[in-house]
């Protein structure tokens, strides 16, 4: 065994020690807790890099560590560690984004002389540490608890702020929304576990393998089909996924989870919460593989949910809800990826999109310390001047939000799209999930640009923005060190270039083609196009590569050229109707909010009335029958003795006639 | 086996509770003005702890088990594996009385007599527990309930311990001419007394209905000493007025001897199917009387507003549970055995759980407490450590798996589910939810109320914080340690069958 897999546990095990440490001594730290964190999350990165070498060097690792209940013949539940590619490189990106975050919160929060660092800090830390360990886990159960840990902590972060009512609604949101979906996870973690006997990723008993196996052998599962049944037990594990990233129906609450520091905003964005969701599908994409219809879900789901979000973050005034839609929107791009069999493609974004995502939030928490937490980028304008190193990053971060060629969101996002494609030629309803994938494309490059050009083009519109105040080196550095990610990560999986030029540079594809045999790329394709029955079209990737490309550009020009003028002005207003029903949000909260109150809260009220008149009445009634019947017994006990001698010789002969009768004595 | 010991001593036990009797008598009567406690209870609970001992040591070293039961007296007496079994029940409830009993009767007169008469009335239940013909049943009978009426009364300036001891004394004398009469019957149709002899004769008998009456009254005496179903009249109003850790031992021990000698009466002497066949379905008889006490030994303690009277209809409510031991033997060669030695390992843990909660109310007495539920309200701030004891015996005696008790109810539940009568369990556990109601009423009184400020609890008695917490601790222990004692129990059930 590789020595860097010995210490892998450690990844998540250092956030949990600096957790600790700012959770019992952060009162007395100079830093508040803020070094251990950076000290440990470092720490857990430069592990992750040991571990990726490794890796690279082809070696895997799994191994059970901890059996917490042990069955015989039956079950056994178990804590392990799964390091492979696909494991290796989220490890690598979480904690780095998760150090970065860190070093910027020194300049976030510490220099902002916030209160309550302690209990930031340790909750940082232990959100690094379940994302960490879900990350590496090496079963479905054990995902599902660190799952379960990562929205805790959200909960936590998001509502830093407690006391205001804002962040305290919004926490609370986002735990009951993805507690929402967590239920249909839940329930299809305790099916795979009944179905399958285990919940393990990888090897020949690994759940996937098993379900293509009884898919391959006709089994049933309680008279349901296998291939059925198996895509029940996926689309329940995918609620969990359709809450955690934010998809829809269930994105409402990753907007208001914006109340939460802009740092949080960062790690739950780019390598967190919303991450977890769609690493779950990459980890388990086994078992997905081999139903071509909760694919096909997946796919629309994920385009939906990218046009969807994209049309309402083109609305918004507020620089982090701009963001916040926009993470909804890229991650539907990463869901249609995996929909479409596009696994490469879709891990390809997710870590792409950590990248830019995390610079984008940090270089508009950096515009916020600037702009006095100001947050309404009507407010701003001009600060390009001010903010360089935040304006350059910032810029490189929105390039590859937008998909402009060479920045790294071009080369992950054409490659999903061009998957959908391929797919879409052979199976025309795919088609439909190419098109809106292709609109929501547009439409990012515009938001994005309306976005950069409204905060640091044009004129300062508010004194605020005219004299901003500097930002120190703890939030340049994260910036500096994301903007060179989002700028070259893109380089290693260039597809177009790849097929056009005919190299051999599609590095990431190679990376995730090795590692366990179950969990390879090249298995997951056989298992798309044989049990699923995908097929894709041979076309060349030059020609929609210059097509998405194009409209990204159109509309990232047209968003700058609306925007950068000295006096913007709001043309989408114009649209009346639609800008109105877009600026509610296609009143999805009332929606939502009808459902509990009007719905769920009523279907509640019946059953309670239900449990109060029947259940309760049967309960009281059956204890005033005992106590009734109690008293009875107490007044035949009359203490005198004479009567108890005559109950005594009544009850003797009518014991003697019943038995003589019953007998037969006579 | 190297060396043996001549069959005589194994009633040691026995001769250890008598020999320590006389000299309590001896004692008291070189002192006959002045009341030494320490030395008259010292002497006791040696004499009982001995007697214990013995008994634990034969049983370890399987005497008279295994079919080598030990006969004596031309078969009037009998020392096998249940003897032993009862004995150690009687003589460590007797242990914990005496130890409790140390406080309670510090101040009374008599002591001398208090103590010889518990420990004679031990010595008629270790008979007891081996008489093997229907004579030896009564005359060991007589001699438990003789010194158990002196001791219900013997409060003498107490009007309520005079008329509880009345009473006891009046329905156990009907009880006991109603049982020597079912005797009489059953000697005139087989023409014996010893038990398995009766056994040899009982299918060849001429008058079905003579026998039958016989059966029955025989088995309202044991209702009697059991405190069962419709003999148990007598139980409330004896363990009111009686002092409490007589109250304790009747409820506990004599309980437990009602039982042994229902045992082996009924399974010895009238074998089951031989029975069925003459149409004397005893087993119906005693189902009948089980739920019935089950019932009402628990309806009637909820509405109780007396501790001491709820916990005296609790005890009814568990000599029914006890009785399923009985009520389920219709399976030979199969769950009987089970069944028997659940209903033994109940009657044992029963006798820790119910002394501890009667001599918490001792407690309570000592304190001038009172006697509702309202008058313990919050005991628990002023006697935190007794009131963790009687916690953990009011809920096992519920049957929650705090101690012995939750296991002792499961294992008799479950063999009479295996035996076919699981309306029999049912009604077990649905009674036992309603114990639970009325136990948690004392401990809400003591942990949640809050307590009145007249209440001083200024002094803490040793003998009987000793006497509780030992009982709560044995209870406990027996949770972990029920299975391996267990064993012991259905050692001797198997060796009854045989």
């Amino acid at each position: 065994m590789d020595a860097a897999f010995t210490y892998a546990p450690l990844i998540a095990l250092f956030p949990l020690a600096s957790f600790v440490i700012a959770l019992a001594f952060g009162k007395y730290l100079p830093t508040r807790g803020a070094l251990p964190g950076i000290v440990a999350t470092g720490a857990s990165l430069l592990v992750s890099v040991w571990v990726a070498a490794a890796v690279w060097q082809g070696h895997v690792h799994h191994e059970v560590l901890y059996t917490w209940i042990a069955g015989e013949d039956v079950v056994s539940l178990e804590f392990g560690i799964l390091l492979d590619p696909l494991s290796a490189l989220m490890l690598v990106v979480v904690s780095l984004i998760s150090f970065l975050v860190h070093v910027f919160s020194l300049g976030y929060m510490n220099a902002e002389g916030e209160t309550g660092l302690p209990r930031y800090y340790a909750e940082l830390g232990l959100f690094s540490f379940s994302m960490l360990a879900f990350v590496y886990a090496d079963n479905l159960l054990m995902a599902f608890i660190f799952f379960e840990l990562v929205g805790v902590c959200s909960y936590l972060l998001i509502g830093f702020w407690f006391r205001d009512g804002a962040p305290a609604s919004a926490q609370k949101k986002a735990f009951l929304v993805t507690r929402f979906g967590d239920y249909f996870f839940l329930i299809g973690v305790v099916g795979i576990l009944a179905t399958f006997g285990t919940t393990t990723f990888v090897g020949s008993e690994g759940f996937p393998q098993l379900a293509e196996a009884a898919i391959a052998g006709g089994e049933t599962f309680w008279g349901i089909d296998a291939s059925q049944w198996v895509t029940l037990l996926g689309l329940l594990v995918l609620g969990g996924v359709i809450g955690k990233s934010a998809q829809f129906p269930l994105h409402t609450w990753l907007p208001d989870a914006m109340e939460g520091p802009t740092t949080v905003s960062a790690l739950i964005h780019a390598a967190t919460m919303v991450a977890a969701g769609v690493y779950l599908v990459a980890r388990m994409f086994g078992f997905y593989a081999v139903s071509p219809t909760a694919l096909a879900i997946i796919a629309f789901v994920g385009a939906f949910t990218a046009l969807f979000a994209a049309t309402m973050g083109v609305v918004k005034d507020d620089i982090k809800q701009v963001l916040a839609y926009s993470t909804i929107s890229q991650y539907g791009y990463m869901m249609l990826g995996l929909g479409v069999g596009g696994y490469v493609a879709a891990v390809f974004h997710l870590m792409n999109h950590a990248f830019f995502k995390a610079l984008l939030f940090l270089g508009a928490g950096s515009v916020i310390v600037a702009m006095h937490h100001k947050q309404n980028m009507w407010e701003m304008g001009g600060l390009k001047e001010h903010l360089p190193v935040t304006y350059w990053t910032f810029l490189a971060g929105s390039l590859a939000l937008a998909g402009i060629v060479p920045f790294s969101g071009f080369w992950s996002k054409d490659e999903v799209l061009f998957e959908a494609l391929l797919l879409g030629a052979e199976a025309p309803i795919f088609i439909a999930a190419y098109a809106m994938a292709l609109a929501a494309v547009f439409l990012t490059g515009f938001y994005t640009f309306r976005m950069v050009a409204l905060t640091f083009h044009g004129e300062a519109r508010t004194d605020d923005a005219a004299t901003p105040h500097g930002v120190g080196w703890s939030i340049k550095f994260p910036l500096v060190v994301l903007g060179v990610l989002a700028t070259v990560a893109g380089l290693i999986n260039m597809k177009p270039v790849a097929v056009v030029a005919d190299l051999d540079i599609l590095y990431l594809e190679t990376w995730l083609d090795a590692g366990f045999e179950t969990t390879a790329y090249g298995t997951y394709t056989t298992l798309v196009t044989e049990v699923a029955g995908f097929s894709y079209a041979d076309i060349g990737p030059l020609l929609p590569a210059i097509i998405a490309l194009v409209l990204a550009v159109a509309g990232a020009a047209l968003g700058y050229r609306t925007y950068a003028v000295a006096e913007p002005t709001e043309p989408v207003k114009r649209l009346g109707g639609a800008y109105d029903l877009v600026r509610a949000n296609y009143y999805q909260d009332e929606f939502q909010v009808w459902l509990a109150e009007g719905f769920t809260a009523r279907l509640a009220r019946a059953a309670d009335s239900f449990d109060q008149i029947v259940i309760d009445g049967t309960v009281n009634g059956i204890s005033t029958v005992s106590l009734r019947a109690g008293s009875r017994v107490r007044r035949l006990q009359r203490g005198i003795v004479t009567n108890y001698a005559a109950l005594m010789a009544a009850s003797i002969v009518a014991l003697l006639l019943l038995f003589a009768v019953y007998g037969g004595w006579f | 086996m190297t060396y043996q010991l001549a069959p005589w001593t194994a009633i040691a036990p026995m001769l250890v509770l008598v020999i320590t009797a006389m000299v309590l008598y001896i004692v008291d009567s070189i002192y006959p003005e002045r009341e030494h406690p320490q030395l008259l209870s010292g002497i006791s609970v040696a004499g009982t702890v001995t007697a214990m001992a013995i008994a634990i040591w034969y049983l370890a070293a399987g005497t008279g088990q295994h079919g080598g039961e030990i006969v004596l007296f031309w078969d009037q007496l009998v020392v096998d594996g249940m003897a032993l079994f009862f004995t150690v029940i009687f003589t460590a409830v007797a242990s914990l009385v005496i130890v409790a009993s140390y406080d309670y009767v510090r101040a009374q007169p008599h002591q001398g007599e208090y103590y010889s008469l518990l420990l004679l009335a031990t010595t008629g239940m270790a008979l007891m527990a081996s008489a093997n013909s229907l004579v030896m049943v009564f005359i060991a009978l007589e001699l438990a309930s003789l010194p158990s009426y002196a001791l219900v009364s013997y409060l003498k300036r107490n009007r309520g311990s005079v008329e509880a001891g009345l009473k006891y004394f009046l329905l156990g004398a009907l009880s006991s001419t109603i049982f020597l009469y079912g005797i009489s019957l059953v000697y005139v149709e087989t023409g014996v007394l010893q038990l398995t002899a009766i056994a040899g004769t009982v299918g060849e008998i001429e008058n079905v209905a003579i026998l039958g009456f016989g059966v029955v009254l025989l088995i309202l005496g044991f209702a009697f000493k059991t405190a069962s179903v419709p003999f148990h009249f007598w139980a409330p109003e004896a363990y009111e007025g009686a002092p409490t850790p007589i109250s304790a031992f009747i409820s506990s021990a004599s309980k437990a001897a009602g039982f042994v000698i229902a045992f082996r009466v009924l399974i010895e002497a009238f074998p089951y199917e031989v029975l069925l066949e003459l149409g004397i379905d005893w087993v119906l008889m005693i189902q009948v009387i089980a739920v019935a006490t089950m019932l009402l030994g628990n309806f009637a303690a909820a509405v109780q507003e007396n501790v001491k009277r709820m916990l005296a209809y609790s005890s009814i409510g568990h000599a029914g549970y006890a009785l399923i031991g009985l009520a389920a033997l219709t399976n030979p060669g199969g769950t009987n055995d089970l069944v028997l030695a659940a209903a033994m390992m109940h009657l044992l843990v029963y006798g820790f759980m119910n002394t501890g909660a009667f001599l918490f109310v001792a407690l309570g007495e000592h304190w001038g407490v009172g006697r509702t539920f309202e008058d313990y309200n919050g005991l628990a701030t002023q006697a935190p450590i007794a009131c963790v004891a009687v916690t953990v015996v009011l809920l096992s005696l519920a049957g929650l798996p705090v101690g012995g008790g939750f296991l002792s109810k499961y294992v008799l539940f479950m063999g009479a589910v295996s035996a076919g009568f699981w309306w029999l369990a049912a009604v077990g556990a649905v009674v036992s939810a309603l114990s639970l109601f009325y136990y948690a009423r004392l401990l809400k009184a003591i942990w949640i109320e809050s307590p009145p400020s007249t209440r001083v609890v200024d002094e803490y008695p040793v003998g009987l914080y000793t006497a509780i917490v030992l009982a709560a601790l044995l209870t406990v222990v027996l949770l972990p340690a029920f299975f391996a004692v267990a064993e012991t129990a259905q050692i001797a059930a198997v060796d009854l069958f045989a």
